[in-house]
């Protein structure tokens, strides 16, 4: 079971929690031409790294807030949770 | 047209559990708090109101997460950076809410009608949060609130007093039946006085 940190309500169970995808998904430009390849890339096509990885998190079951969370996949370790207009 | 409490079907007054050999008037005391006024208040992002000009009862809106203020008719919790949930038994709230509040800087909700209120009371209340909810209460303090989950349930928590200890807990009312079996369920090993 995890602790996360939520930035808003301090450390919290994952019990209340949602994990919400990668964090570095970017939509790609409104009014721009789009190639299928990159909406593929965008709805469909995740990596998936071993080591840390920038996820969304929704405190779900507290504030309600979204927010990002920097967490090494293997370990499990957070490094560093932060409100949606931070970056790591 | 009458109102019906959210537990109006389940709570069964009287002694419950194991409470034999122990004075009654020492039992946890759990009752269904009803009548109550429940107003959730979202100051908008592009709002430039200064909260500390908002004030019920003498009472302001909590700045920091985790906290509630009040009284046994008021209370004013924090919900979330901006949020905050009103409770009172006054019916009239909402008019000194509104006369504070301009449209153009809060979104106010009344959900009077879709929460149900249990008030947990006695030294044992702090066993029966932590039987069923994650949250850490080692530095839970009085005027200290929290949403969390309560056998996998959200509810809000807040501490009304610590003398005796007094917890409210707020369920969704389409959770009620099982809320209340989970609170009474904790609460049968102490044995309880549903009032």
């Amino acid at each position: 079971m995890l602790e996360i940190k939520c930035p808003y309500c301090g450390n919290r169970s994952q019990n209340e929690f949602a994990y919400g995808g990668d964090a570095t998904v970017k939509r790609p430009e409104l009014n721009t031409e789009v190639s299928d390849q990159d909406w593929d890339n965008f709805v469909y096509y995740r990596k998936n790294p071993r080591g840390n990885h920038l996820e969304l998190w929704h405190h779900i079951s507290g504030c309600r807030q979204w927010f990002k969370v920097l967490r090494n996949t293997a370990t499990h370790d957070i490094i560093q949770t932060m409100e949606m207009k931070e970056n790591p | 047209m009458s109102k019906i409490s959210p537990l109006s079907n389940s709570h069964e007054l009287g002694i419950h559990g194991n409470c034999k050999n122990k004075d009654q008037a020492k039992l946890l005391a759990i009752r269904e708090i009803t009548n109550i006024k429940i107003y959730q208040l979202s100051k908008f992002k592009k709002s430039n109101f200064d909260i500390n000009n908002f004030s019920l009862d003498s009472y302001k809106l909590p700045t920091e997460s985790g906290l509630s203020t009040g009284n046994e008719n008021l209370r004013i919790q924090w919900q979330a950076p901006n949020v905050w949930m009103i409770l009172s038994h006054n019916n009239n709230i909402i008019q000194e809410i509104e006369r504070q509040c301009e449209d153009d800087d809060f979104a106010i909700t009344d959900l009077s009608h879709s929460r149900a209120i249990l008030e947990v009371k006695g030294k044992d209340a702090l066993n029966i949060i932590k039987k069923g909810s994650p949250l850490n209460l080692n530095n839970f303090r009085k005027n200290n609130c929290a949403n969390s989950v309560y056998h996998g349930i959200t509810v809000s928590i807040d501490m009304v007093n610590d003398d005796p200890i007094t917890f409210n807990i707020m369920a969704l009312r389409s959770f009620a039946g099982s809320f209340h079996h989970a609170i009474t369920d904790a609460s049968l090993e102490f044995g309880f006085n549903a009032i």
